[in-house]
């Protein structure tokens, strides 16, 4: 290290030991500069206006005690090398400290003023070492995702020409095709689609890596995803002849997730079932609830084909691996699916697992969470401890009037939110978030903290600025309605978390009332 | 797809649609595919000659490649707006490049649609049928 002064940040209250450490820094004969703080939220506080060289750190401090004071420093400084000056010997919390990125534990009654000198030094350099690695890992996963990013789009655009031409042929535009050559040009076909979904695989997983997956949740009903993702392989099940059942709890309620994300990784789970079972085999869907964790929905694939081994199990999610006794003819991608799967769960706040046993079959589980109306009412509603007095619900439907090419519609929408959600207040009204609907139409609903005369001039607005938008006026195809629902009067509850259960409990069933109550709901602030 | 012209050979399947890629093999394979569906096929193969073709066939409707030389195809889509008589040009962006942040460039940039090569040409085919028809009933009024 040069000779530039060390800036040194000694979180310490006891005066006598602050003054120990100074002198030690002295007798160092260390360029050194010490701000003294006797407070954790001083300590904190200082971290968020400067960085210093090094932090020296007591653990027993007015405002915070143990371990506790080491993990707050770390979380709010991470770059910053921390030295732990401890009042006793505690091998168990020194190892804790260092385990969590502490660079060293030192004991105040015997520290010599070399030895401090030498702590602080190699702190500082192994801090920088550390940071440059981190820097160099993040580095190279951006390289990789670059390359491979780079690498698919120029394998994308002779695939493309293959595809093409190949579904010309098979679509007899390039002259008679028979039945034989039809079948080639379908295989051809089939593989040209493998290749395309590698290339998409690789992409992900580089994505999931990098902690870029894109995941858009909404309010969506558990079932239909089931179903959904059922009935477009029920095709391939009655090929193999292996059954396809589903089993759906019927007080099922609703998720937030995104819904393609979570049908891809419901397809996977299935494809793969079906593809390890043999014919006369069952593959099963389940969606359910279950008592001792109440926040999430469980769903399940369970199958009844030949297991994963013992070994291969703990395995399974790893990128690109492949169990070698499942290896044969059928085998169609890279061996990322299940890596992908779990970290798209994982990016809802989800978790999913495997259970096997061979020769008798597997089950995969993933858990999604629930969709909680009052989590989401509660800092709207509220108001210095006491309820809004004024709640209306607006339900807001776009419509499109011809048929818009699916990517223009979705983004038309995801404008249309963004809009709504500056048009109202931000701090007193809610925009829920959108319902996944199978059709056309996209419905949203606003829960505003506004007196019911005043929604005519709310809803007026609205509409005034949605029909602005200038994808809209070009095109034109999109009817924009604005209307007030009713909310039933409050009865009388006796904490604020009770009222606001209540109030969701109510938006839940004006919500359903109004969609036509298609689906059953649990009544707990379901929506 | 055995029978490929679906809407029957009405007007709507007269329209004159460009197609912009720098990719000879994918400009005739597209060429093809279109004129099988009762559509005039022109094309360009960079962004320089895409206005320039857009200002002498005025396409009812183009399919644009992102990565083009001469001018990408984020280039092509704003001359087409700043244009006086090409700007009410559907645009369906057809690309290797990656949807994500690309296809909400190229719809703020103006294009109506947004695929990823391979396409399917049932999708592609619905999206020119769904960007075509206002275009048209517009072309029909003025």
């Amino acid at each position: 290290m040069d000779q530039q002064t060390t800036n040194v940040l000694l979180i310490e209250d006891n005066p006598g030991d602050a003054d120990l450490v100074r002198l030690r820094l002295v007798e160092a004969r260390f360029p050194v500069n010490v701000n003294c703080v006797n407070r954790l939220s001083d300590g904190l506080a200082s971290l968020a206006n400067e960085t210093p060289s090094v932090v020296l750190l007591d653990l027993y401090l007015p405002d915070s005690r143990g371990a506790e004071t080491f993990r707050r420093v770390l979380e709010n400084a991470p770059h910053v090398p921390v030295v732990v000056l401890s009042g006793q010997e505690d091998e168990a919390l020194a190892i804790k400290a260092v385990h969590q990125g502490v660079q060293d534990y030192l004991i105040k009654g015997d520290l010599s003023s070399k030895q401090l000198e030498r702590a602080i030094r190699y702190a500082v350099e192994r801090q920088a070492l550390l940071r440059s690695l981190e820097m160099a890992r993040s580095q190279q996963l951006e390289f990789k995702n670059r390359f491979l990013s780079h690498v698919s789009h120029e394998l994308r655009t002779p695939l493309t020409c293959i595809h093409q031409f190949v579904t010309l042929m098979a679509d007899g535009l390039a002259g008679p095709v028979s039945p034989e050559q039809h079948d080639h040009l379908k295989t051809i076909l089939k593989s040209v689609n493998q290749l395309h979904a590698m290339i998409r695989d690789l992409l992900e997983a580089t994505r999931a890596e990098c902690g870029k997956l894109r995941i858009e949740p909404r309010c969506v009903v558990a079932g239909d995803l089931v179903q959904q993702a059922v009935a477009l392989l029920r095709p391939l099940a009655q090929q193999k002849q292996v059954g396809l059942e589903m089993g759906l709890d019927t007080r099922l309620p609703l998720v937030l997730a995104d819904p393609d994300r979570i049908l891809e990784v419901l397809v996977n789970l299935i494809d793969n079932g079906i593809k390890f079972t043999p014919a006369d085999g069952c593959v099963t869907v389940k969606a359910c609830l279950v008592d001792a964790d109440p926040d999430h929905v469980y769903f399940s694939v369970a199958d009844t084909g030949r297991g994963i081994n013992p070994e291969a199990l703990p395995l399974i999610f790893e990128r690109l691996f492949q169990d070698p006794d499942t290896v044969d003819g059928n085998r169609s991608g890279l061996g990322l699916g299940l890596y992908i799967a779990k970290e798209i769960v994982a990016r809802h706040g989800g978790r999913m697992w495997v259970a096997s046993q061979p020769g008798q079959g597997s089950s995969f589980s993933f858990t999604l969470p629930l969709y909680s109306l009052a989590k989401l009412l509660f800092p709207v509603i509220t108001h210095e401890g006491r309820l809004r007095e004024a709640l209306a619900l607006v339900r807001l439907d776009l419509t499109p009037l011809s048929s818009l090419a699916r990517g223009n519609w979705r983004e038309t929408c995801t404008q249309c939110l963004d809009l709504l959600g500056r048009c109202v207040y931000v701090d007193k009204d809610l925009v829920l978030p959108a319902m996944a609907t199978g059709g056309p139409q996209e419905t949203f609903f606003v829960v505003a903290s506004t007196e019911m005369q005043r929604v005519p001039i709310m809803t007026t607005r609205i509409r005034q600025q949605i029909g602005a938008l200038p994808q809209l006026k070009t095109s034109g195809t999109l009817r924009v309605t604005a209307r007030a629902l009713p909310l039933p009067s409050m009865p009388e509850a006796k904490t604020l978390e009770q009222q606001v259960e209540l109030v969701a409990d109510r938006v839940t069933e004006a919500v359903l009332l109004d969609l036509g109550c298609k689906h059953s709901f649990t009544g707990k602030g379901a929506l | 797809m055995a029978n490929e012209n679906k809407s029957g050979g009405q007007p709507l399947n007269r329209a004159k649609i460009m197609i912009v890629d720098d990719d000879p093999d994918l400009r005739r394979a597209l060429k093809l595919r279109l004129r099988a569906n009762q559509y005039e096929t022109v094309s360009a193969s960079d962004g320089y000659s895409a206005i320039a073709v857009a200002q002498k066939e005025h396409p009812n409707l183009i399919i644009l490649d992102l990565g083009l030389p001469a001018g990408d195809g984020f280039n092509v889509m704003q001359r087409l707006q700043e244009s006086d008589n090409l700007s009410d040009i559907p645009v369906i962006v057809l690309t290797a490049r990656d949807p994500q942040g690309n296809e909400q460039l190229s719809l703020a940039g103006g294009a109506t649609a947004f695929f990823q090569k391979p396409v399917d040409n049932n999708e592609l085919l619905e999206a020119i049928r769904a960007n075509l028809q206002p275009a048209l009933t517009k072309a029909l009024h003025s």
